[in-house]
């Protein structure tokens, strides 16, 4: 079960969503990525789409204004 | 420490936990027509960024309203009087209180030069294009459609089209 | 959330003391701004008597704008780039709302019958329609993608404390006095000026122009509907 980080600080919708995407898609089910992120459009659009996608979603505020999205691969 | 857990809870619910995109469309178009009945003019945000740049030329001894197409817009500007610019003003405040009430204020420096050439092409490319078309997303748009205008509709579909070719050239470039 | 935890996140740089001390100071500062409202629309009151109320009205749509995380760009942007069509449905009931809510105003301004109609006096924008639309709203859909955020989501992010976006909205300012030079050629093109055009005084009364714009924004939302479903079920 791997896991990998994604580093989407700083970045405006809608990279950190395209960027998760494109890691998603290189890893295999079971799989977790962790998207950090401080856009307050990124930590709704995210999950909305992981979630709509089937996958396993957590929303975790680690500081004020910045947010992790753990994502577990599920399909 | 349980009573405390319930505040912290209420807190989120009223503050914090963000709001369905529905939600907030309703409010907007809500928010929209009851500034139309308070001052008759619908909502925008681009009409006065043009005054705004020659008011700021003219603390340099620059006189805007001899350039063409300004038709002495910034001698006559005040800007308790601009409903647009109050309108702005406070649009720049919600978002800042909104985030300060949910403890979720952050400053977000420029991380990249991609992201500089960005804010830089994107924002000339909004500029040029609002006032060609004589408006932007709210006043052509939002407050234009549900005014039954021609333009809004227009608009809308070349928005979109734009909007396609700017996520090819944002994947390609600006990534 | 019913599901179970992944995990948690091994990131964290601060204890819990300190979150709640800087959450307070937040919440404080948050206050503070609320008086700082207040006290300016009182003061902006003196030189107009409404523009009190037009800052608060202001306040509440960048409120509504962040606390919603709307944003126009994403709604048109998101449908082709990653097969999100949430903000588009959310856009066209706005739209059908305030179509609904305009539409009983302009009636009775201009009557059933539009005899007192006057296309300077419509609730809401009536902008010129022509090509000029066209080209503008091309640049703009393009410009918006590039830079993140539309006119209303640039200032939204403004007051988040994104900078990329106070450069953006330097540059549209700056662009904006561009456009309005390249405009007084425009201007004295037909064609390239546009003539506003009110479907209900085109169209032949309320009705006909009643089932176009409810039509159309039907239409959309379950286009917006259709393909919706079909991406979110091939994604990933």
């Amino acid at each position: 079960m791997a896991e990998k980080e994604l580093d989407c600080l700083g970045e405006a919708c809608p990279v950190p969503l395209i960027k998760a995407q494109n890691a998603l898609g290189t890893m295999a089910i079971g799989d977790v990525l962790i998207v950090h992120i401080d856009h307050s459009c990124a930590m709704k659009n995210v999950p909305d789409w992981a979630r709509e996608a089937g996958h396993n979603v957590e929303l975790e505020e680690i500081d004020d204004g910045e947010w992790d999205i753990i994502i577990e691969k599920a399909k | 420490m349980e009573e405390k857990e319930k505040k912290q809870s209420l807190w989120e619910f009223y503050f914090k936990r963000e709001w369905s995109y529905t939600t907030g469309a309703v409010l907007l178009s809500i928010l929209a027509v009851s500034l139309v009945l308070v001052t008759g003019q619908a909502w925008g945000v681009t009409g006065v960024f043009h005054v705004w740049g020659g008011k700021v030329l003219s603390w340099f001894g620059i006189n805007a309203d001899a350039f063409p197409g300004f038709n002495g817009a910034v001698g006559k500007y005040i800007f308790a009087n601009s409903q647009v610019s109050l309108t702005n003003l406070g649009i720049v405040l919600g978002a800042l209180l909104s985030v300060l009430l949910a403890a979720s204020f952050k400053y977000k420096k420029i991380k990249s030069r991609k992201q500089v050439v960005a804010a830089i092409l994107g924002g000339l490319l909004m500029g040029i294009g609002a006032r060609i078309a004589g408006g932007c997303n709210i006043g052509n748009f939002f407050s234009g459609i549900p005014a039954f205008s021609l333009a809004g509709w227009i608009f809308m579909v070349f928005i979109f089209l734009g909007a396609f070719i700017g996520s090819k050239m944002l994947k390609k470039w600006f990534m | 959330m019913s599901e179970q935890t992944i995990r948690t996140s091994s990131r964290k740089k601060t204890t819990p003391e300190q979150r709640r001390r800087k959450k307070t100071i937040q919440i404080t500062l948050g206050i503070v701004l609320i008086a700082v409202i207040l006290l300016v629309s009182a003061l902006f009151q003196n030189t107009n008597p409404k523009a009190g109320f037009i800052l608060i009205i202001g306040v509440l749509l960048g409120y509504t704008l962040q606390r919603s995380r709307f944003c126009f760009t994403a709604s048109l942007r998101d449908p082709m780039l990653t097969g999100g069509t949430l903000l588009t449905k959310a856009v066209i009931i706005g739209l059908a709302v305030s179509s609904l809510l305009f539409m009983a105003i302009n009636m009775s301004k201009f009557g059933l019958d539009l005899s007192a109609f006057d296309i300077k006096k419509v609730a809401g924008n009536v902008k010129p329609a022509g090509v000029n639309t066209a080209i503008g709203a091309f640049l703009f859909g393009i410009g918006a993608v590039i830079a993140g955020g539309c006119a209303s989501g640039t200032l939204m992010r403004m007051g988040e404390g994104f900078a990329q976006q106070w450069l953006a909205f330097v540059f549209f300012v700056i662009g904006s006095m561009l456009g309005v030079f390249i405009m007084v050629p425009m201007d004295s093109v037909p064609i390239l000026k546009g003539t506003a055009v009110f479907l209900p005084d085109v169209l032949g009364g309320w009705i006909p122009a009643v089932i176009v714009q409810f039509g159309l924004l039907a239409l959309i939302y379950l286009l917006a509907q259709w393909w919706g479903n079909k991406k979110s079920s091939g994604i990933v």
